[in-house]
Protein backbone atom coordinates (compact mmCIF):
# COMPACT_ATOMS: atom_id res chain seq x y z
CA UNK A 1 0.00 0.00 0.00
CA UNK A 2 1.47 3.32 -1.02
CA UNK A 3 0.76 6.78 0.31
CA UNK A 4 -1.61 7.38 -2.62
CA UNK A 5 -3.65 4.31 -1.60
CA UNK A 6 -3.86 5.59 1.98
CA UNK A 7 -4.91 9.04 0.77
CA UNK A 8 -7.56 7.59 -1.58
CA UNK A 9 -8.95 5.43 1.24
CA UNK A 10 -9.26 8.47 3.53
CA UNK A 11 -10.82 10.65 0.85
CA UNK A 12 -13.31 7.90 0.05
CA UNK A 13 -14.27 7.69 3.73
CA UNK A 14 -14.85 11.46 3.78
CA UNK A 15 -16.79 11.39 0.52
CA UNK A 16 -19.13 8.67 1.81
CA UNK A 17 -20.02 10.81 4.79
CA UNK A 18 -21.54 13.73 2.88
CA UNK A 19 -23.51 14.85 5.91
CA UNK A 20 -20.31 15.49 7.83
CA UNK A 21 -18.76 17.48 4.99
CA UNK A 22 -21.90 19.59 4.69
CA UNK A 23 -21.85 20.26 8.45
CA UNK A 24 -18.19 21.23 8.26
CA UNK A 25 -18.85 23.77 5.53
CA UNK A 26 -21.92 25.11 7.27
CA UNK A 27 -19.84 25.50 10.43
CA UNK A 28 -17.10 27.52 8.72
CA UNK A 29 -19.70 29.59 6.81
CA UNK A 30 -21.51 30.47 10.04
CA UNK A 31 -18.20 31.48 11.65
CA UNK A 32 -17.54 33.86 8.76
CA UNK A 33 -21.10 35.19 9.01
CA UNK A 34 -20.92 35.78 12.78
CA UNK A 35 -17.57 37.58 12.54
CA UNK A 36 -18.65 39.72 9.58
CA UNK A 37 -21.74 40.80 11.53
CA UNK A 38 -19.53 41.53 14.56
CA UNK A 39 -17.09 43.62 12.49
CA UNK A 40 -19.72 45.24 10.27
CA UNK A 41 -21.82 46.73 8.90
CA UNK A 42 -19.19 49.34 8.05
CA UNK A 43 -15.77 47.70 7.98
CA UNK A 44 -12.79 49.71 9.21
CA UNK A 45 -10.19 47.64 7.40
CA UNK A 46 -12.10 45.06 5.31
CA UNK A 47 -8.99 43.27 3.99
CA UNK A 48 -7.53 42.78 7.44
CA UNK A 49 -10.79 41.74 9.06
CA UNK A 50 -11.68 39.36 6.22
CA UNK A 51 -8.22 37.73 6.28
CA UNK A 52 -8.40 37.10 10.04
CA UNK A 53 -11.96 35.77 9.75
CA UNK A 54 -11.18 33.44 6.86
CA UNK A 55 -8.21 31.83 8.60
CA UNK A 56 -9.95 31.56 11.98
CA UNK A 57 -12.87 29.76 10.30
CA UNK A 58 -10.47 27.43 8.48
CA UNK A 59 -8.65 26.60 11.69
CA UNK A 60 -11.74 25.56 13.64
CA UNK A 61 -13.28 23.67 10.74
CA UNK A 62 -9.93 21.96 10.24
CA UNK A 63 -9.75 20.73 13.84
CA UNK A 64 -13.14 19.06 13.40
CA UNK A 65 -12.01 17.48 10.12
CA UNK A 66 -8.76 16.17 11.60
CA UNK A 67 -10.36 14.45 14.58
CA UNK A 68 -13.11 13.06 12.39
CA UNK A 69 -10.65 11.39 10.01
CA UNK A 70 -9.06 9.52 12.92
CA UNK A 71 -12.40 8.64 14.50
CA UNK A 72 -13.63 7.03 11.31
CA UNK A 73 -10.60 4.81 11.31
CA UNK A 74 -10.89 3.96 14.99
CA UNK A 75 -14.52 2.91 14.68
CA UNK A 76 -13.95 0.49 11.81
CA UNK A 77 -10.51 -0.82 12.79
CA UNK A 78 -9.19 0.61 9.53
CA UNK A 79 -5.86 1.57 11.08
CA UNK A 80 -4.99 -2.05 11.78
CA UNK A 81 -6.14 -3.08 8.30
CA UNK A 82 -3.88 -0.49 6.68
CA UNK A 83 -0.90 -1.78 8.65
CA UNK A 84 -1.79 -5.40 7.80
CA UNK A 85 -1.90 -4.41 4.15
CA UNK A 86 1.80 -3.63 4.45
CA UNK A 87 1.84 0.16 4.50
CA UNK A 88 4.89 1.58 6.26
CA UNK A 89 4.37 4.38 8.82
CA UNK A 90 5.93 6.92 6.49
CA UNK A 91 3.37 6.21 3.73
CA UNK A 92 0.53 6.21 6.26
CA UNK A 93 1.56 9.60 7.58
CA UNK A 94 2.07 11.16 4.16
CA UNK A 95 -1.14 9.62 2.82
CA UNK A 96 -3.13 10.94 5.74
CA UNK A 97 -1.50 14.35 5.43
CA UNK A 98 -2.39 14.43 1.73
CA UNK A 99 -6.02 13.47 2.45
CA UNK A 100 -6.28 16.06 5.23
CA UNK A 101 -4.72 18.65 2.95
CA UNK A 102 -7.35 17.97 0.28
CA UNK A 103 -10.14 18.15 2.87
CA UNK A 104 -8.83 21.51 4.10
CA UNK A 105 -8.45 22.70 0.50
CA UNK A 106 -12.11 21.83 -0.11
CA UNK A 107 -13.17 23.82 2.95
CA UNK A 108 -10.97 26.72 1.82
CA UNK A 109 -12.42 26.66 -1.72
CA UNK A 110 -15.95 26.98 -0.37
CA UNK A 111 -15.24 29.40 2.49
CA UNK A 112 -13.22 31.86 0.39
CA UNK A 113 -16.16 33.07 -1.77
CA UNK A 114 -18.32 33.47 1.33
CA UNK A 115 -15.68 35.65 3.04
CA UNK A 116 -15.12 37.59 -0.21
CA UNK A 117 -18.81 38.35 -0.58
CA UNK A 118 -19.52 39.22 3.06
CA UNK A 119 -16.51 41.52 3.40
CA UNK A 120 -16.46 42.66 -0.23
CA UNK A 121 -12.76 41.91 -0.73
CA UNK A 122 -10.58 40.09 -3.24
CA UNK A 123 -10.37 40.06 -7.03
CA UNK A 124 -9.41 37.63 -9.78
CA UNK A 125 -5.85 38.86 -10.53
CA UNK A 126 -4.71 38.17 -6.94
CA UNK A 127 -6.44 34.78 -6.79
CA UNK A 128 -3.51 32.62 -8.05
CA UNK A 129 -1.15 34.13 -5.45
CA UNK A 130 -3.76 33.65 -2.75
CA UNK A 131 -4.15 30.00 -3.74
CA UNK A 132 -0.36 29.59 -3.47
CA UNK A 133 -0.34 31.16 0.00
CA UNK A 134 -3.25 28.94 1.05
CA UNK A 135 -1.49 25.83 -0.27
CA UNK A 136 1.57 26.67 1.83
CA UNK A 137 -0.49 27.31 4.97
CA UNK A 138 -2.79 24.31 4.57
CA UNK A 139 0.08 21.91 3.84
CA UNK A 140 1.70 22.88 7.13
CA UNK A 141 -1.67 22.65 8.87
CA UNK A 142 -2.23 19.17 7.46
CA UNK A 143 1.25 17.97 8.50
CA UNK A 144 1.18 19.38 12.06
CA UNK A 145 -2.49 18.50 12.39
CA UNK A 146 -2.02 14.86 11.37
CA UNK A 147 0.87 14.55 13.83
CA UNK A 148 -1.05 16.06 16.75
CA UNK A 149 -4.28 14.25 15.90
CA UNK A 150 -2.40 10.95 16.05
CA UNK A 151 -0.90 11.96 19.41
CA UNK A 152 -4.29 12.95 20.83
CA UNK A 153 -6.01 9.78 19.58
CA UNK A 154 -6.33 7.97 22.90
CA UNK A 155 -7.40 11.02 24.87
CA UNK A 156 -10.70 12.25 26.21
CA UNK A 157 -11.77 15.69 24.99
CA UNK A 158 -9.35 15.47 22.10
CA UNK A 159 -10.92 18.30 20.07
CA UNK A 160 -10.19 20.57 23.01
CA UNK A 161 -6.65 19.31 23.44
CA UNK A 162 -5.99 19.45 19.75
CA UNK A 163 -6.94 23.12 19.73
CA UNK A 164 -4.75 23.83 22.76
CA UNK A 165 -1.66 22.12 21.31
CA UNK A 166 -2.14 22.65 17.61
CA UNK A 167 -3.01 26.33 17.52
CA UNK A 168 0.14 27.60 19.28
CA UNK A 169 2.28 25.37 17.05
CA UNK A 170 0.63 26.80 13.97
CA UNK A 171 1.09 30.43 14.98
CA UNK A 172 3.92 31.13 12.47
CA UNK A 173 1.82 29.65 9.66
CA UNK A 174 -1.31 31.47 10.70
CA UNK A 175 0.29 34.88 11.12
CA UNK A 176 1.93 34.39 7.73
CA UNK A 177 -1.33 33.39 6.07
CA UNK A 178 -3.27 36.31 7.57
CA UNK A 179 -0.52 38.84 6.71
CA UNK A 180 -0.19 37.62 3.10
CA UNK A 181 -3.98 37.48 2.56
CA UNK A 182 -4.34 40.96 4.02
CA UNK A 183 -1.51 42.33 1.84
CA UNK A 184 -3.06 40.76 -1.28
CA UNK A 185 -6.55 42.06 -0.61
CA UNK A 186 -5.45 45.50 0.54
CA UNK A 187 -2.58 46.21 -1.85
CA UNK A 188 -2.70 43.53 -4.53
CA UNK A 189 0.77 42.17 -3.79
CA UNK A 190 2.55 40.11 -1.12
CA UNK A 191 5.82 42.00 -1.66
CA UNK A 192 5.66 43.92 1.69
CA UNK A 193 5.30 40.69 3.69
CA UNK A 194 7.55 38.49 1.57
CA UNK A 195 9.55 37.23 4.59
CA UNK A 196 6.47 35.47 5.92
CA UNK A 197 6.48 33.14 2.91
CA UNK A 198 9.90 31.91 4.08
CA UNK A 199 8.62 31.49 7.67
CA UNK A 200 5.67 29.46 6.38
CA UNK A 201 7.91 27.28 4.20
CA UNK A 202 10.18 26.56 7.19
CA UNK A 203 7.14 25.67 9.34
CA UNK A 204 5.94 23.29 6.59
CA UNK A 205 9.28 21.52 6.26
CA UNK A 206 9.67 21.29 10.06
CA UNK A 207 6.19 19.80 10.48
CA UNK A 208 6.70 17.24 7.72
CA UNK A 209 10.18 16.26 8.93
CA UNK A 210 9.24 15.96 12.61
CA UNK A 211 6.12 13.98 11.83
CA UNK A 212 7.94 11.67 9.42
CA UNK A 213 10.54 10.88 12.10
CA UNK A 214 8.08 10.44 14.95
CA UNK A 215 4.97 8.94 13.35
CA UNK A 216 6.17 5.35 13.69
CA UNK A 217 6.70 5.81 17.44
CA UNK A 218 3.25 7.36 17.90
CA UNK A 219 1.72 4.49 15.99
CA UNK A 220 3.51 1.93 18.15
CA UNK A 221 2.35 3.73 21.27
CA UNK A 222 -1.31 3.70 20.25
CA UNK A 223 -1.35 -0.06 19.61
CA UNK B 1 19.05 4.24 39.44
CA UNK B 2 17.54 0.75 39.46
CA UNK B 3 13.78 0.72 39.34
CA UNK B 4 13.34 -2.09 41.83
CA UNK B 5 15.19 -0.36 44.66
CA UNK B 6 14.14 2.62 46.74
CA UNK B 7 16.28 5.76 46.36
CA UNK B 8 19.77 5.03 47.59
CA UNK B 9 21.41 6.88 50.41
CA UNK B 10 23.87 8.90 48.35
CA UNK B 11 21.00 10.28 46.25
CA UNK B 12 19.17 11.56 49.32
CA UNK B 13 22.42 12.95 50.73
CA UNK B 14 23.24 14.73 47.48
CA UNK B 15 19.72 16.19 47.46
CA UNK B 16 20.12 17.59 50.98
CA UNK B 17 23.50 19.12 50.13
CA UNK B 18 22.10 20.72 46.99
CA UNK B 19 19.13 22.16 48.88
CA UNK B 20 21.41 23.70 51.51
CA UNK B 21 23.62 25.20 48.79
CA UNK B 22 20.61 26.44 46.82
CA UNK B 23 18.98 28.13 49.79
CA UNK B 24 22.26 29.77 50.81
CA UNK B 25 22.83 31.04 47.26
CA UNK B 26 19.25 32.32 46.86
CA UNK B 27 19.48 34.11 50.22
CA UNK B 28 22.85 35.54 49.14
CA UNK B 29 21.48 36.71 45.79
CA UNK B 30 18.53 38.42 47.48
CA UNK B 31 20.86 40.13 49.90
CA UNK B 32 23.06 41.26 46.98
CA UNK B 33 20.03 42.49 45.02
CA UNK B 34 18.75 44.45 48.03
CA UNK B 35 21.98 46.00 49.27
CA UNK B 36 24.99 45.39 47.00
CA UNK B 37 23.51 46.22 43.57
CA UNK B 38 22.91 49.97 43.07
CA UNK B 39 19.44 51.39 42.47
CA UNK B 40 18.98 52.07 38.77
CA UNK B 41 18.69 55.78 37.97
CA UNK B 42 15.63 55.77 35.70
CA UNK B 43 13.48 52.91 36.99
CA UNK B 44 14.36 52.93 40.66
CA UNK B 45 13.97 49.83 42.85
CA UNK B 46 11.59 48.15 40.32
CA UNK B 47 14.61 47.39 38.15
CA UNK B 48 15.65 44.78 40.76
CA UNK B 49 12.96 42.45 39.34
CA UNK B 50 15.58 41.67 36.73
CA UNK B 51 17.44 39.53 39.33
CA UNK B 52 14.48 37.14 39.41
CA UNK B 53 13.11 37.55 35.89
CA UNK B 54 16.24 36.86 33.83
CA UNK B 55 17.50 33.86 35.89
CA UNK B 56 13.99 32.32 35.76
CA UNK B 57 13.95 32.71 31.98
CA UNK B 58 17.36 31.04 31.71
CA UNK B 59 16.27 28.15 33.98
CA UNK B 60 13.08 27.74 31.90
CA UNK B 61 15.19 27.29 28.78
CA UNK B 62 17.52 24.84 30.56
CA UNK B 63 14.57 22.85 31.94
CA UNK B 64 12.72 22.53 28.63
CA UNK B 65 16.04 21.79 26.90
CA UNK B 66 16.61 18.92 29.32
CA UNK B 67 13.06 17.67 28.67
CA UNK B 68 13.90 17.62 24.96
CA UNK B 69 17.19 15.74 25.48
CA UNK B 70 15.67 13.26 27.94
CA UNK B 71 12.74 12.65 25.58
CA UNK B 72 15.15 11.66 22.81
CA UNK B 73 17.04 9.47 25.28
CA UNK B 74 13.79 7.74 26.30
CA UNK B 75 12.72 7.06 22.73
CA UNK B 76 16.11 5.54 21.90
CA UNK B 77 16.69 3.54 25.11
CA UNK B 78 13.11 3.01 26.41
CA UNK B 79 14.37 3.28 29.99
CA UNK B 80 11.84 4.71 32.45
CA UNK B 81 14.41 6.97 34.10
CA UNK B 82 14.68 9.19 31.01
CA UNK B 83 10.94 9.65 30.92
CA UNK B 84 11.09 10.56 34.62
CA UNK B 85 13.80 13.16 33.93
CA UNK B 86 11.79 14.65 31.04
CA UNK B 87 8.56 14.91 33.03
CA UNK B 88 10.25 16.26 36.18
CA UNK B 89 12.22 18.87 34.26
CA UNK B 90 9.13 19.93 32.33
CA UNK B 91 7.20 20.44 35.57
CA UNK B 92 9.94 22.62 37.03
CA UNK B 93 10.26 24.47 33.73
CA UNK B 94 6.57 25.32 33.98
CA UNK B 95 7.07 26.78 37.47
CA UNK B 96 9.94 28.99 36.30
CA UNK B 97 8.07 29.97 33.12
CA UNK B 98 5.17 31.12 35.33
CA UNK B 99 7.59 33.21 37.40
CA UNK B 100 8.83 34.80 34.16
CA UNK B 101 5.27 35.54 33.03
CA UNK B 102 4.34 37.11 36.38
CA UNK B 103 7.53 39.12 36.95
CA UNK B 104 7.62 40.37 33.33
CA UNK B 105 4.42 42.47 33.49
CA UNK B 106 5.52 43.92 36.85
CA UNK B 107 8.65 45.19 35.14
CA UNK B 108 6.77 46.22 31.99
CA UNK B 109 4.32 48.37 33.95
CA UNK B 110 7.21 50.44 35.19
CA UNK B 111 9.51 50.38 32.13
CA UNK B 112 7.06 50.43 29.21
CA UNK B 113 4.03 51.84 31.07
CA UNK B 114 1.85 48.83 30.24
CA UNK B 115 1.18 45.45 31.87
CA UNK B 116 1.07 43.58 28.64
CA UNK B 117 1.90 44.36 25.04
CA UNK B 118 1.90 42.14 21.94
CA UNK B 119 5.62 42.24 21.65
CA UNK B 120 7.44 39.29 19.96
CA UNK B 121 9.15 37.78 22.98
CA UNK B 122 6.12 38.19 25.22
CA UNK B 123 3.87 36.61 22.64
CA UNK B 124 6.19 33.71 21.82
CA UNK B 125 6.85 33.05 25.51
CA UNK B 126 3.13 32.96 26.28
CA UNK B 127 2.66 30.49 23.42
CA UNK B 128 5.48 28.39 24.87
CA UNK B 129 3.77 28.40 28.27
CA UNK B 130 0.44 27.28 26.78
CA UNK B 131 2.14 24.51 24.80
CA UNK B 132 3.97 23.08 27.79
CA UNK B 133 0.78 23.33 29.85
CA UNK B 134 -0.72 21.12 27.11
CA UNK B 135 2.15 18.65 27.66
CA UNK B 136 1.08 18.21 31.28
CA UNK B 137 -2.60 17.88 30.40
CA UNK B 138 -1.83 15.18 27.82
CA UNK B 139 0.50 13.35 30.18
CA UNK B 140 -2.02 13.45 33.02
CA UNK B 141 -4.87 12.17 30.89
CA UNK B 142 -2.98 9.11 29.61
CA UNK B 143 -2.73 6.11 31.89
CA UNK B 144 -1.80 3.42 29.44
CA UNK B 145 1.63 2.15 28.49
CA UNK B 146 1.68 4.73 25.70
CA UNK B 147 2.01 7.61 28.16
CA UNK B 148 5.79 7.66 28.13
CA UNK B 149 6.12 7.49 24.37
CA UNK B 150 3.44 10.11 23.74
CA UNK B 151 4.96 12.53 26.27
CA UNK B 152 8.43 12.00 24.83
CA UNK B 153 7.20 12.75 21.32
CA UNK B 154 5.57 15.93 22.68
CA UNK B 155 8.77 16.83 24.55
CA UNK B 156 10.58 16.80 21.19
CA UNK B 157 7.89 18.49 19.09
CA UNK B 158 7.28 21.35 21.53
CA UNK B 159 11.00 22.13 21.77
CA UNK B 160 10.81 23.60 18.25
CA UNK B 161 9.34 26.74 19.84
CA UNK B 162 12.30 27.41 22.12
CA UNK B 163 14.65 28.79 19.46
CA UNK B 164 11.75 30.96 18.23
CA UNK B 165 11.41 32.54 21.71
CA UNK B 166 15.18 32.95 21.94
CA UNK B 167 15.58 34.56 18.53
CA UNK B 168 12.28 36.48 18.45
CA UNK B 169 13.98 39.68 19.58
CA UNK B 170 16.27 39.60 16.54
CA UNK B 171 13.80 38.25 13.98
CA UNK B 172 10.96 40.68 14.52
CA UNK B 173 11.44 44.37 14.37
CA UNK B 174 9.69 46.47 16.99
CA UNK B 175 10.72 44.35 19.93
CA UNK B 176 10.87 46.15 23.26
CA UNK B 177 13.06 43.50 24.87
CA UNK B 178 16.69 44.59 24.94
CA UNK B 179 19.10 42.54 22.83
CA UNK B 180 21.95 43.20 25.19
CA UNK B 181 22.14 45.25 28.31
CA UNK B 182 24.95 47.36 29.64
CA UNK B 183 25.27 46.97 33.38
CA UNK B 184 27.62 48.27 35.99
CA UNK B 185 30.00 45.84 37.68
CA UNK B 186 27.87 45.36 40.81
CA UNK B 187 24.71 44.84 38.79
CA UNK B 188 26.35 42.24 36.56
CA UNK B 189 27.85 40.41 39.54
CA UNK B 190 24.48 40.32 41.30
CA UNK B 191 22.79 39.03 38.15
CA UNK B 192 25.41 36.30 37.72
CA UNK B 193 25.02 35.28 41.37
CA UNK B 194 21.23 35.16 40.97
CA UNK B 195 21.58 32.99 37.88
CA UNK B 196 23.88 30.56 39.69
CA UNK B 197 21.49 30.52 42.69
CA UNK B 198 18.39 29.67 40.65
CA UNK B 199 20.20 27.08 38.55
CA UNK B 200 21.35 25.29 41.72
CA UNK B 201 17.80 25.65 43.09
CA UNK B 202 16.50 23.97 39.93
CA UNK B 203 19.07 21.17 40.29
CA UNK B 204 18.05 20.59 43.93
CA UNK B 205 14.36 20.51 43.02
CA UNK B 206 15.15 18.08 40.18
CA UNK B 207 16.88 15.69 42.59
CA UNK B 208 13.87 15.77 44.93
CA UNK B 209 11.39 15.38 42.10
CA UNK B 210 13.32 12.45 40.63
CA UNK B 211 13.39 10.82 44.06
CA UNK B 212 9.60 10.90 44.01
CA UNK B 213 9.50 9.28 40.56
CA UNK B 214 11.95 6.68 41.81
CA UNK B 215 9.75 5.80 44.80
CA UNK B 216 6.68 5.67 42.54
CA UNK B 217 8.39 3.32 40.12
CA UNK B 218 9.59 1.06 42.95
CA UNK B 219 6.06 0.97 44.38
CA UNK B 220 4.56 0.17 40.98
CA UNK B 221 7.06 -2.65 40.50
CA UNK B 222 6.21 -4.16 43.85
CA UNK B 223 2.45 -3.93 43.31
Amino acid sequence: MTLIDVAIKDIRLHARDARFLATLLLFSASLVLILSVAFGPIFQEPAREAAATLWAALFFAGVLGLTRSLDLEGESGGGDAVRLAGADPYSIFLGKTLANFLLLAAVFTLTLPIASVFFDVGDLPTLPTLVGVAALALLGYAAWGTLFAALARGLKARELLLSVLLFPSLVPLWIGAVKCTNALWAGGSIEPVRDWIKVMAVADVLGLALAAFLYELIQEASE
Amino acid sequence: MEPSAAPVRWWNGAGRMLWLLALALVAGSWWAAATYAPVEAQMGPVQKIVYVHVPSAIVTLIAFGLTFAASIAYLTTKQWRWDAVAAASCELGMVFATVVLVSGPLWARSAWNTWWTWEPRLTTFLILWILYAGYHVVRASLHSASRRTVSSVLGIVLFVNLPIVWKSVEWWRGSLHPRNVTMTGEMRETLLLSMAAWIVFYAAAMVSRLRLEWIREAAAERA
